[in-house]
């Protein structure tokens, strides 16, 4: 028995649990939600086979076409605002040099605000009747929208609680941006660059893979957006299972009809359908980062 | 230099936006029940009976416990368990070993809402469908992000020191507990802290497993209080502000204390 | 099957188990013990605590396990999917009206023969609730009606005379309406009448002549015209007060359950409610005058929709006789009695008056309001105690619906996005008929 092969025995010992969590929780479900997708089943009476029902269900389905909507709505404003003004703190950040603990702490606090409790407080800052928001607004004479029960007006909301914690962006961006060598700059000046010049031609460049990561990893996170707008517009204290309509977004969706209506089958056919579209985007998004991002070494 | 005082005063607005929440919440908790929504951030009359009432109104106590041990039990066993499979990936040279490890960042792509209710049958069907056990127990196994992570702070060391153990005779499960390990001790307490924070914010899998009140975690425990006294319920917002600012706490608080950690998790370079 | 199951889990949590403890494996609603176990019921005062007492002392040999907390579907279904369900479950009865085409309740007929329990004392609205294809399925316990609540001060401020707010000529209540409220540019500062929709959606079209669902529960009449201009016309309500974004905005910002409420403070002239709403007036704001009266069809007959709770017995527990013992104790009227005079009691003590006790047994609210409510210090009580109790058996009920749930949200969401402006009133019925028609179809296939 050579040493190799008895270190490499060594080493599925190591990998041993992962591998099984990868069986039982990630490998085995996914092939289990697929075949459920092509059953009827409440929890009550046995699964039944119902062929591509589900999937015709689902077509015919007005709620899967809101749904969709508000999400991908919800994505498109969400991700490109995220990832700009998280750019332009860390910037500004970065060229602090006393202090800036003290803004990278402030800004990071509401990352570790329980969503929940989030909710609770941007229903009341964003009540287009009393909230903070409106107030701060009318100071700048602008007559503030009803940005929780107007049905245009609740998505913008939802995004703009969700810049609330950009931090967790921003902290990502500042540690990539102490990654780029002065030297650049120096050249960049010596080229009589200004400012504007430096930051599109070094600064962007150089950090362009981070910034690239945190687009695909923020799209596939909106996409599947749950917690805050459940929170705010859905559950036992909705006065009816309507008032979310603007809110409702997929995987809300999916878990309303998994656990509320308990249709198994049905929710599992949704859960696929959200993986097909995740991986289209995500497979475009990758597909558009190999012309965009920079990574050191290749030729540009 | 000359643009410096625009970047300081940016930055204060900013801070104060940010901040203004927080002082909101805080302060209209404070507050009598009319007074809540007046905006101001002095409470005047200070009332903070609304916590005690709070505290009477819901087994806060209870959640907040419960979510101690719950977090406890998934940040413990996450940091184990992603350790030994980064250690795993990061020393051992076997031959499917960067195909595995391709397997595992693909993973971290895999939407949630995939296997939402196919594992929610499995933990049912082991008749553990209305315990805290699916909270943690998955976490048994590893995670994708920690196990990536760790290995990072592996690889970092430099492989001598491991090897110099192995020629002194140290079996593998020594190697790691008293070499390995002990070197990497920043990266396991980035991994706990974050798993802690995770645990302590997450809704959707305790919306999931939990029914009995008394088996709730905090945010669980929250936006029962919020359906309650909030949104269509008895609008007595003072209480669910009380509630909240109870719950946003001890995540704070252990920031605060750690955040050296918390920041350096999320800043490791990627390569 | 089962303590394989049990032997797999034991195995899992001593495996698993470094930390935290099985965590509340126990609180899995498995009946340990020879006892009643129910869920969905809590114990708030003494119309609860009083009946469980009473049947435990009737029964000392049979221990009851009462979970409280909110009813949960989920939790409910899943117990029965494991053949582990709770002895009784206590729910709203459109929801338990949902799980009977299910297949999750058992059929209580044989049970109440058994104990010779007089149907005809229930009130029918109720009853019709339970059954299905003409067996019964629950007992019915409280039961709630909707009432006409307006602020009699408000109204006289803004120069109307308050007996004039009627819901019988609805052009004249949209006129009414305009006069009542206070809308300030694009703020609200007055809701002037608040229809309620879409909760009410049900008592609208009844006042229009049209229900919603057949009276078999099979066939939606969702698009029919009637109905569809109750839509309309009460979203066009909502809009003449700035629409439902403005609308919705302030009726959040009430303090509905506290002394600063929506009537005290004038903040809004009247609104349809259900009764409940009486006794959290009187209580946190008697001084402001609020007058109780019946909701009027458009021919000007008093009308009102009835809801309420219920027991059910789950199929697979363990003895449907027992449950049903209880079920039949705690609905009785001796036992409703003894729960009110109770409760009458400890309210005596706090110092408080005794609004009455409104179920559906006609026996037991007779009883009730003849021996122990007398007219009391607060005359809003007593002018809601006249009211609903004429209301109690004019009140309608839908019957049972399958997929129940999926019929609500059709017509909810229907009024909603009429309201939002999303769709027009017929458009949104038609949507909302062919998602009820499929929701029906997929729940009895």
């Amino acid at each position: 028995m050579s040493v190799v092969r008895r270190e490499s025995r060594w080493a599925w010992f190591f990998l041993a649990p992962w591998l099984i969590g990868l069986a039982l929780f990630t490998i085995g479900p996914t092939i289990a939600g697929l075949v459920l997708s092509f059953t009827d089943y409440d929890l009550v009476n046995p699964p039944r086979a119902v062929g591509v029902a589900n999937y015709a269900d689902l077509l015919a389905d007005p709620k899967v076409g809101t749904a969709l909507w508000n999400t991908a709505v919800f994505t498109v404003l969400h991700v490109p605002l995220q990832i700009v003004l998280a750019l332009a703190i860390a910037v500004l950040l970065h060229r602090m040099a006393v202090a800036r603990g003290f803004f990278r702490t402030v800004l990071y606090l509401p990352v570790m605000t329980p969503p929940v409790a989030m909710a609770a407080m941007f229903l009341l800052l964003l009540n287009g009747q009393t909230g903070a928001i409106n107030e701060l607004l009318s100071w700048f004479g602008v007559d503030g929208p009803q940005w929780t029960t107007d049905p245009g007006w609740i998505k913008p909301g939802l995004v703009l609680m969700s810049l609330w914690t950009v931090g967790s962006t921003v902290v990502i961006y500042l540690a990539a941006l102490s990654g780029v060598a002065p030297e650049l700059y120096e050249a960049a000046r010596l080229d009589g660059a200004g400012r504007w010049g430096q930051f599109w031609h070094v600064t962007l460049p150089q950090i362009s893979p981070t910034v690239y990561f945190t687009v695909l990893v923020n799209t596939i996170a909106s996409l599947q957006t749950f917690t805050e707008a459940y929170s705010m517009f859905f559950g036992a204290g909705a006065q009816s299972g309507t008032d979310g309509d603007a809110a409702l977004f997929y995987v809300i969706y999916l878990f309303q009809q998994a656990f509320g209506a308990l249709r198994m089958g049905y929710a599992s056919a949704l859960a696929w359908l959200l993986f097909l579209i995740i991986l289209v985007v995500t497979a475009f998004q990758v597909r558009a980062s190999r012309r965009l991002v920079h990574y050191e070494g290749s030729p540009r | 230099m000359r643009r410096r005082p625009f970047t300081v005063l940016a930055l204060l607005v900013l801070a104060a936006l940010f901040l203004f929440p927080f002082l909101w919440l805080v302060s209209a908790s404070l507050k009598p029940r009319e007074r809540v929504f007046d905006n101001s951030l002095w409470p005047d009359p200070f009332t903070p009976a609304n916590f005690s009432e709070v505290w009477q109104a819901v087994p806060l106590p209870l959640w907040l416990l419960n979510s101690l041990l719950v977090g406890l039990a998934a940040a413990l066993a996450v940091t184990l368990s992603s350790a030994l499979v980064a250690f795993g990936f990061a020393y051992f040279r076997f031959r499917s070993r960067n195909l595995l490890f391709g397997l595992v960042l693909g993973t971290m792509m895999l939407p949630a809402a995939v296997t939402m209710v196919p594992v929610y049958l499995e933990w049912d069907w082991l008749g553990l469908g209305n315990t805290q056990v699916p909270l943690w127990a998955q976490n048994l196994f590893g995670s994708a992000f920690f196990v990536f992570l760790l290995r990072q702070f592996f690889l970092s060391q430099s492989r001598e020191v491991f090897e110099a153990a192995r020629v002194d005779g140290a079996s593998f499960p020594r190697l790691f507990t008293s070499i390995a390990l002990p070197l990497v001790r920043p990266g396991l307490i980035v991994v706990f802290v974050f798993e802690l924070k995770n645990s302590w914010t997450e809704l959707m899998k305790p919306l999931i497993y939990l029914r009995d009140p008394d088996l709730f975690t905090v945010p669980r425990g929250l936006k029962a209080v919020l359906d309650r006294f909030g949104q269509g319920g008895e609008a007595q917002w003072e209480l669910v502000l009380a509630a909240s600012t109870i719950a946003t706490v001890p995540m704070i608080v252990v920031f605060l204390l750690a955040q050296r950690y918390f920041l350096s998790g999320l800043t490791t370079q990627r390569r | 099957m089962s303590s394989l199951r049990t032997a797999i889990a034991a195995l899992t949590c001593t495996a698993l188990l470094a930390c935290a403890g099985c965590g509340g494996v126990g609180a899995a609603l498995t009946p340990e013990t020879a006892g009643l176990t129910t869920m969905g019921f809590g114990l708030p005062d003494e119309h609860a605590t009083a009946r469980v007492a009473a049947y435990r002392a009737a029964h000392p040999e049979t221990p009851v396990r009462i979970v409280e907390g909110a009813f949960d579907a989920q939790q409910f279904l899943s117990s029965v999917a494991a053949g582990r369900p709770p002895d009784l479950v206590y729910a709203d009865r459109t929801t338990l009206g949902g799980f009977i085409a299910r297949g999750a309740l058992q059929p209580l007929d044989d049970c109440v023969r058994r104990h010779r329990v007089d149907l005809g004392q229930f009130r029918s609205a109720a009853l019709g609730q339970l059954t299905y294809q003409g067996r019964l399925y629950g007992l019915p316990e409280f039961n709630l009606v909707r009432v006409l609540l307006v602020g009699e001060d408000t109204v006289r401020a803004a120069g109307v005379a308050p007996e004039r707010v009627s819901t019988t000529d609805w052009g004249a209540l949209a006129e009414l309406t305009d006069r009542l409220s206070e809308v300030d540019g694009n703020r609200l500062r007055r809701i002037g009448f608040d229809p309620k929709v879409p909760e009410f959606l049900p008592l609208w079209a009844k006042a229009n002549g049209a229900d919603l669902v057949s009276p078999d529960g099979r066939t939606p009449r969702l698009d029919d015209p009637r109905v569809v201009e109750a839509v309309a016309f009460t979203t066009d309500l909502v809009r003449r007060q700035g629409g439902w974004p403005v609308f919705k905005a302030l009726r959040d910002s009430f303090d509905t359950h506290g002394a600063r409420n929506e009537f005290a403070t004038g903040q809004e002239a009247a609104r349809p409610m259900e009764n409940w709403y009486i006794n959290t007036l009187a209580n946190n704001s008697p001084k402001a005058a609020v007058s109780v009266r019946p909701f009027t069809d458009r021919q000007g007959n008093p009308i009102s929709y009835a809801s309420g709770s219920a027991w059910g017995i789950p199929v697979g527990v363990r003895d449907p006789a027992k449950a049903c013992e209880f079920a039949v104790t705690m609905t009785a009227a001796d036992t409703w009695f003894a729960a009110a005079k109770a409760r009458k009691e400890a309210l005596a003590r706090k110092g408080r008056p005794y609004s009455g006790t409104y179920t559906a047994n006609r026996v037991a609210d007779g009883r009730i309001f003849a021996e122990l409510y007398s007219a009391a210090s607060v005359p809003l009580i007593d002018a809601g105690v006249r009211v609903v109790l004429d209301l109690q058996d004019k009140a309608f009920a839908l019957p049972v619906v399958p997929a129940g749930l999926e019929f609500t949200q059709a017509y909810e969401g229907a009024a909603h996005r009429v309201l939002t402006g999303a769709q027009d009133p017929a458009g949104a019925m038609r949507q909302a008929q062919r998602e009820a028609e499929l929701a029906i179809e997929r729940a009895r296939r």
